[in-house]
């Protein structure tokens, strides 16, 4: 009976990762990373608001947005309107005709224009970044190492310095062959406050890792809140298990 | 065969269900949902809607020793078991909400009541308001204006504004408190890190005495007979123990990671 139990178990989550490792094409360069918000915006009868993160973040860390001005890591949930925006919150905090274009009518369509690939004329001018292979075909943390940008961790209100928090974890892979993971704290620091990923995504004991296996990033939770759609996507395998052989 | 089949089944969505806290984001609250508590052990059946207590007007007046060791409200919401009849009698709401004590030039409103006017009912309102459309009399961006800023919980920096004596809360209440010779208040110290190159921590006394007395926080959540006495780790504070019975909910919270992880590690 065990035997089958195992073959049972095994059979299943086969079916269960097939429906999983399955990499929708990915998009151009130039549009990995934008959304179409659209909370309300067709029920108010206005296009869907583009949002391209790869034109944001040469200036502002992922922090600034995510920590600092509330922004969801999950498109459609932070309760973005117009009044809070004119109020000086979220999409306002620098779209206020000082730091950023402002909200008047003459600006509508430059974010309510329902064209995820937006703006992508302006793309060119991050030809002068590092490469790499996958999404923005940039490496955006060696850009802000080399100080080709120097994008900024705070708006108004200043944080406390930052805990040098560096140390690079070894994650051992649950597969056979398939060789360990790093997590190099360094890296994800210099974007992100520790609040934005612990406690809620990651618990900070490392036997957590256990149970965030690689059909639970492919869905979305733990490393792919962020590496599927904005940071480097998982596609690229050898961006988190450096010495794999054979695959992409 | 059958039997198995469904075990098998369920093995795996149990599994996921005991880890579901981790993985995704929560939507965090607004600075004015910040340590609001939804209290509703009775109101159902007594036909109103939960209480809705927001903790940052009541803090802005009151002492968190005041309420949570004077008048006894316990620290989780919904532990208390707070009664209509008990707060008529004067206890928990009732303490204040008598319709006879004074707080500044405001005559506090009386709370719950067997005999009731139409009118009267507005009243019951302004606490039963969970899920009703009731304009408060005290809006949080006005209330809070003039407080100095922080970037979590209810964005606003509670110890400051205490110590430049923005508000004073009170912390005696004539007949409910009783007012003996103060304690010492004993020294900050630091608490070592059990991750390598963390920032110590630095514990205030004084900060916390301020508002708690010694009380609220000993001998139950820390023993505090001896310093390392009580151990706890960070996953426990996370699951709203020690530290985290305030620093989850109502105080700033544990996600402003540097506000406790303050020292440098020499």
């Amino acid at each position: 009976m065990p035997v089958f139990l195992c073959a049972l178990v095994l059979i299943l989550s086969v079916v269960a990762a097939e429906a999983n490792w399955y990499f929708p094409p990915p998009p151009p360069p130039e549009e990995f990373g934008n959304l179409l918000i659209d909370r309300t915006s067709t029920k108010n009868k206005v296009k869907p608001v583009t949002f391209s993160h790869w034109s944001h973040r040469r200036k502002h860390t992922c922090q600034v947005c995510h920590s600092e001005l509330d922004f969801a890591f999950k498109v459609n949930v932070s309760q973005i309107t117009e009044a809070e925006n004119l109020a000086g919150k979220y999409c306002g905090a620098c779209h206020d005709g000082k730091i950023a274009f402002d909200h008047g009518k003459a600006n509508c369509e430059k974010c309510h224009n329902g064209d995820r690939g937006y703006g992508k004329e302006k793309f060119p001018e991050l030809a002068n970044l590092p490469r790499t292979r996958s999404g923005n075909r940039i490496d955006w943390v060696r850009a802000m190492e080399e100080k080709t940008i120097a994008p900024a961790r705070f708006l108004k209100v200043k944080p406390t310095p930052g805990i040098a928090y560096e140390k690079t974890l070894l994650l051992e892979a649950e597969w056979e062959r398939v060789p360990p993971a790093i997590f190099p704290h360094k890296s994800h620091t210099a974007w992100l406050e520790c609040s934005n990923c612990h406690p809620e995504i990651f618990n900070i004991q490392k036997k957590t890792t256990k149970h965030f296996e690689m059909i639970k990033n492919l869905a979305g939770e733990f490393c792919g809140v962020c590496h599927l759609t904005v940071a480097f996507p998982m596609s690229d395998c050898r961006g988190c298990h450096p010495t794999m052989k054979g695959w992409q | 065969m059958k039997k198995w089949f469904v075990i098998a089944l369920l093995v795996p969505v149990l599994a996921s269900f005991a880890h579901a806290q981790t993985g995704t984001k929560k939507r965090r609250p607004l600075p004015y949902e910040y340590g609001g508590v939804v209290i509703g052990n009775y109101s159902a059946n007594a036909g109103f809607s939960p209480v809705q207590f927001d903790h940052w007007l009541h803090r802005a007046k009151y002492t968190c020793r005041l309420c949570h060791v004077d008048i006894g409200f316990a620290m989780k919401a919904n532990t208390t078991g707070i009664k209509a009849a008990d707060n008529m009698k004067g206890y928990y709401c009732g303490t204040c909400h008598n319709g006879k004590m004074v707080h500044g030039d405001r005559k506090i409103f009386e709370a719950c009541a067997t005999k009731y006017t139409r009118e009267d009912l507005k009243r019951c309102s302004r606490c039963h308001s969970k899920g009703e459309n009731i304009k408060r009399d005290y809006d949080f961006a006005t209330f809070t204006e003039r407080f100095p800023k922080e970037r979590f919980g209810n964005g606003v920096d509670w110890e400051k504004a205490e110590e430049r004596g923005l508000l004073k809360p009170v912390d005696f209440i004539e007949g409910v408190s009783i007012k003996r010779p103060a304690l010492a208040v004993q020294k900050d110290f630091t608490l070592t890190a059990k991750v390598e190159t963390m920032p110590e921590i630095i514990f205030s006394h004084k900060k916390h005495t301020v508002w708690n007395g010694c009380e609220l926080c000993h001998p139950e959540i820390f023993a505090g007979i001896k310093k390392g006495m009580t151990k706890y780790s960070m996953v426990e504070i996370f699951e709203g123990k020690y530290c985290g019975a305030c620093h989850m909910s109502v105080a700033f919270p544990t996600t402003d990671c540097q506000r406790c992880h303050s020292k440098p590690v020499r």
